[in-house]
């Protein structure tokens, strides 16, 4: 890799002012150490975030406020998964923590860090491509191997979103809290990734001074549920992601939120589906209907037209897994 | 009778390893581990291009950098390269920073050529010619005997299909690498090697030293399956690299650099059409493969049989046969011998064929196979296996399990020579009654340590951790490389011969009638002072060839994703003597473990607009874990009348082919390829749009 300095922040407000232009905040380094050493990514200055003392909740706090979970940006991806009470409030945010790598990467990984890992697309990670996210003309998925790409795309990349959390807070309407130089403010999951969808270069919306703080997920959902397929059963990306949220009474849903992953470069909505869905008997039925809105306008390319039917059995799954 | 004793005392009772300790607590050494006195990182620079002509490589700018000792090249200036990773230069210094700034700074200028990096492409009448002037499609050996036409026009049943087997790349989990040191024109190299007498030949031919003054080294190893026999290039660099610095270099290859240019399995594209008359039997085969060995067959890591052909016809017999075979040149490293060259392909092509006929007749497939299989040990094994594994109970017509999660099942034999060879060993016995036993050999991490102190120890009539075994040295009696799984074979009579030279030396010398067993240390203290030494060599009559081997595969597929969770393998094998029940059990479910990977998660993939590898890492390069592995049984048949033989190989064979057959059996299409995905998986059920041919 190449060198950079390495410095110490104490709050938020010094690590905006430390991190410069070029620099990378680091916490637990899973994703942003590979890439460096792949000169995938070259920062000037790493800004430790560890030690970062932030107002309520800590950064490594989970704690329950009124309607939602506030889950400090430090917390590792071990500790969601394992948080008890979560398990209970927020099944799915639970099971798509515990998907993510392998144990030892779980209890290294933070959770701003999962939302900002960067796309696993093989040409963006090849050292030796400069593909169009890097900054070259091409997106060689197109005409390529594009068997682990996007459906959808709202740009020439097709670089898929792999964040596993990221898809869940979609379905669960989470919120994430962003200090950006002297203010704070609040960010849907749809806003937090958008500059994705449209932006070949962008992995979401952030700019690289922004300082996440905290994720506040609201507790309204009562029932969530999140389904992945890898070609792996442990410890691989997965191939499609699933997540879906809502209040189910007397065998009906509402508040439903339906959410993939690994088949765009954001985690995809969409609204039609979570309307079709609302007041719907929960049956395999309504699940399927929901799943062919969700797909309607898949483009499946030369080697990842299997994203499709794949989804849709994880669409009326986790659905249905809402059930109980 | 083989020649070994019976009743053994050791043999053949499973022993824990006498190596286990050191390697669970660190203090094995690897060569990854070998530190001498200033030594050097050494890195390699490759081409980014998959064929180009390179014009200028300057290592002035490299050289000049901090902490960097020496910079090489690796074959010219002006040259042409001819696929992606081809080693261009090296470099050595203090840090692995330090070399991978250098690597940085190295000057490269180079025209691109065109390339093809993918069979299908490079098959095409106006493909770019990979040598220039020649077809990249080469016929390799082809046969034919019977009417092979006329022999289908009266078949009661044909079945035909094509099969496809990816490149397979070499991942030992102990990377490709040596460390080097000269002085005064002595040279001592720790490779991580299959063959440390192979290494030295090539060292001392590319280096043009003389035999005698290198010293190979390789005491503990993380694993090889076939190309890691010779210096390889990166051994050569690190030479070249450790003359120029006059100091010694470590080059460790990493995971990217596994997948470009150490060698690899060559593809398979297999056209099958097979015939059975009305009462079952085979009748005729016309089989055609094209295979890619990449930019050759062969490297300097590679053993034998690196080409691409393959085993075919393999197993069953055909009276009338056509078999075609044709290599296809690509853009891409140069194949090696890989764990059972030719074999593990041949097999699922040909049992996967032999399912499809199956069905065709209306037979079950463990009938067809017994009826057709001319091998008495696939003919025991298939039977034990299969009673085992329960199959008649669980023999369904494809696809008729009920629900969208379908299990099936599906068997598939494979076949192995071996064999013994020339070694010879030497045993010291001391005074205080400790024995040390040396042979040039090499353990893998399959156990030859300790199958060469038990051979000992039963010889002696002593216990396996009273022999102290050195191996892994070139300065030790010279054995041969640790390939074609011939090591037992070439080891345990050796070693059995010294023993045997060594106790009766003991016995005349000291007046022993039988120093064995609780005369030891009385025996040996007449010894006095001087310890004894006894010499000995491979013999004829202790070892054998040819193995059988048949899996039992059980899977459940879930329709809708596409996914297959294992959940049962029976696998039936036999190797004449079973040394050490232990080892051997280990052998063959490593072996199961490396075929599940071939069938499921295993794919080099190619980029066929760059050239470049995108399997780059064990995130898209993706092996076996734990989590997927399903019960495992393992089956031996002991045959001590055969003598010893080897395991290492058959074990990976029939794998892929069970399971390739569990999977088609389940849901009731075949995937046509390896690794069967759950992609493939949900197309072969015609979920896919635009999506058919898998």
């Amino acid at each position: 890799m190449n060198s950079f300095q390495y410095v110490t922040a104490g709050s938020p407000e010094e690590a905006i002012s430390l991190v410069g232009k070029n620099g990378r905040y680091l916490a637990g380094g899973i994703d942003l150490l590979g890439m460096m050493k792949d000169y995938i990514v070259t920062p000037d200055v790493l800004v430790n975030v560890k030690d970062v003392k932030m107002a309520q909740p800590e950064g490594n706090a989970i704690r329950l406020n009124g309607q939602a979970y506030e889950l400090g940006a430090l917390v590792t991806v071990a500790e969601i998964a394992a948080h008890e009470e979560l398990k209970k409030a927020l099944p799915g945010l639970v099971e798509a923590a515990s998907e993510v790598g392998s144990p030892q990467i779980r209890n290294v990984a933070s959770l701003a860090g999962n939302l900002l890992q960067h796309s696993r697309c093989w040409y963006y990670r090849q050292p030796d491509i400069v593909c169009l996210k890097r900054g070259g003309s091409t997106c060689y998925g197109q005409e390529g191997e594009n068997k682990y790409l996007s459906l959808f795309s709202g740009c020439a990349c097709i670089s898929p979103i792999v964040s596993n959390l990221a898809t869940v807070f979609a379905a669960l309407n989470a919120q994430v809290n962003v200090r950006e130089d002297a203010q704070t403010s609040l960010y849907s999951i749809h806003k937090f990734y958008q500059e994705a969808w449209e932006n070949p270069a962008a992995h979401n919306s952030l700019k690289p001074q922004n300082f996440i703080l905290n994720v506040s997920v609201p507790t309204t959902r009562a029932r969530s549920a999140y389904r992945q397929q890898s070609e792996k059963r442990e410890f691989d990306w997965a191939l499609v992601s699933c997540a879906a949220a809502g209040n189910v009474t007397g065998g009906r849903i509402t508040d439903a939120r339906v959410a993939l992953g690994a088949v765009a470069p954001v985690p995809y909505v969409v609204e039609e589906a979570n309307q079709f869905l609302e007041g719907k008997e929960l049956t395999a039925a309504n699940a399927a209907k929901a799943a062919d809105i969700i797909l309607r306008d898949a483009k499946p390319l030369a080697h990842n037209g299997y994203k499709v039917p794949l989804a849709h059995a994880l669409i009326r799954r986790a659905l249905l897994a809402l059930n109980s | 009778m083989s020649g070994w004793p019976d009743p053994s005392a050791v043999l053949g009772k499973p022993t824990e390893r006498i190596d286990g300790p050191v390697k669970v607590t660190g203090q094995a050494k690897y060569t990854y581990d070998v530190q001498p006195d200033g030594w050097l990182y050494g890195m390699i620079l490759r081409s980014k291009w998959p064929a180009a002509k390179v014009t200028k490589i300057d290592l002035s700018k490299a050289l000049a950098m901090p902490g960097v000792k020496a910079a090489v090249l690796a074959g010219g200036e002006q040259r042409q390269v001819s696929y992606y990773g081809q080693e261009l230069a090296a470099v050595a210094a203090t840090t692995k920073q330090a070399c991978l700034d250098a690597l940085r700074a190295i000057e490269v200028e180079a025209d691109p050529l065109p390339f093809v990096v993918k069979e299908d492409d490079a098959m095409k009448p106006d493909a770019p010619s990979v040598f220039a002037g020649a077809s990249n499609v080469k016929p390799l050996k082809s046969s034919e005997k019977g009417q092979v036409d006329q022999a289908f026009a009266t078949a009661a049943a044909i079945a035909e299909g094509e099969l496809r087997t990816p490149t397979q790349l070499h991942q030992p989990l102990e990377t490709h690498g040596a460390v080097v040191a000269i002085q005064s024109g002595q040279m001592t190299a720790w490779s991580s090697t299959q063959g440390i007498s192979s290494v030295q030949e090539g060292f001392a031919q590319a280096l043009q030293l003389p035999q005698s003054n290198i010293r190979v080294i390789c005491e503990y190893m993380g694993g090889g399956f076939g190309a890691k026999f010779g210096p390889g290039a990166h051994g050569l660099l690190a030479a070249q690299l450790a003359r120029m610095a006059g100091a010694p270099v470590k080059v460790m290859l990493t995971r990217l650099e596994q997948g470009l240019a150490v060698g690899n399995r060559p593809s398979s594209i297999q056209k099958f059409k097979i015939a059975a008359d009305s009462s079952g039997k085979l009748l005729s085969a016309d089989i055609t493969n094209h295979g890619s060995p990449g930019i050759s067959g062969g490297g300097q890591s590679a053993g034998g049989g690196s080409g691409a052909n393959i085993a075919l016809p393999y197993v069953y017999k055909y009276p009338n046969a056509r078999i075609q075979q044709f290599s296809i040149a690509m853009n891409t490293g140069a194949s090696s011998a890989f764990r059972a060259p030719g074999h593990p392909p041949a097999s699922y092509g040909t049992e996967s064929m032999m399912d499809e006929l199956a069905v065709k007749m209306g037979m079950d497939p463990l009938e067809f196979r017994l009826l057709n299989s001319a091998n008495p040990l696939h003919q025991r094994e298939f039977k034990v296996g299969g009673e085992r594994f329960g199959w008649a109970e669980k023999y369904k017509k494809p696809g008729s399990s009920p629900g969208p999660i379908k299990t099936g099942i599906g068997c598939a034999c494979g076949n192995w020579g071996g064999g013994g060879k020339g070694t010879k060993a030497e045993v010291q016995i001391n005074p205080d009654g400790t024995v040390e036993v040396r042979c040039g050999t090499q353990d893998l991490g399959t156990g030859s340590r300790t199958m060469v102190a038990m051979v000992a120890a039963e010889a002696l009539g002593l216990t396996p951790q009273q022999i102290t075994v050195k191996i892994g040295d070139t300065n030790l009696p010279p054995s041969g490389g640790s390939g074609g799984s011939s090591t037992t074979a070439s080891v345990a009579p050796a070693i059995w011969n010294a023993c045997e030279n060594a106790l009766a030396a003991l016995q005349q010398q000291t007046g022993t009638p039988d120093a064995r067993g609780e005369n030891w240390a009385a025996a040996c203290k007449k010894l006095v002072v001087t310890p004894l030494t006894a010499q000995g060599e491979w013999q004829p009559g202790l070892s054998n060839s040819g193995t059988g081997g048949v899996n039992f595969a059980e899977v459940e597929v879930d329709t809708d994703t596409g996914y297959i969770r294992l959940k049962k393998i029976v696998a039936v094998h036999d190797c004449g003597l079973i040394v050490n029940p232990l080892a051997t059990t280990s052998q063959i479910n490593g072996g199961i473990i490396f075929g599940i990977g071939y069938a499921l998660y295993e794919e080099r993939v190619m980029d066929h607009q760059t050239g470049l590898l995108l399997s780059t890492n064990f995130d898209t390069y993706k092996i076996s874990n734990i989590a997927d592995m399903p019960d495992i049984e393992v089956i031996l048949l002991d045959m001590p009348e055969r003598g010893v033989i080897g395991i290492g190989e058959p074990a990976v064979i029939p794998s892929a082919g069970a399971i390739a057959n569990a999977v088609a059996n389940a849901i009731g299409v075949r995937v046509h390829s390896l690794p069967i995905t759950p992609a493939k998986v949900l197309a072969a059920l015609g979920k896919v749009p635009n999506m058919t041919k898998v």
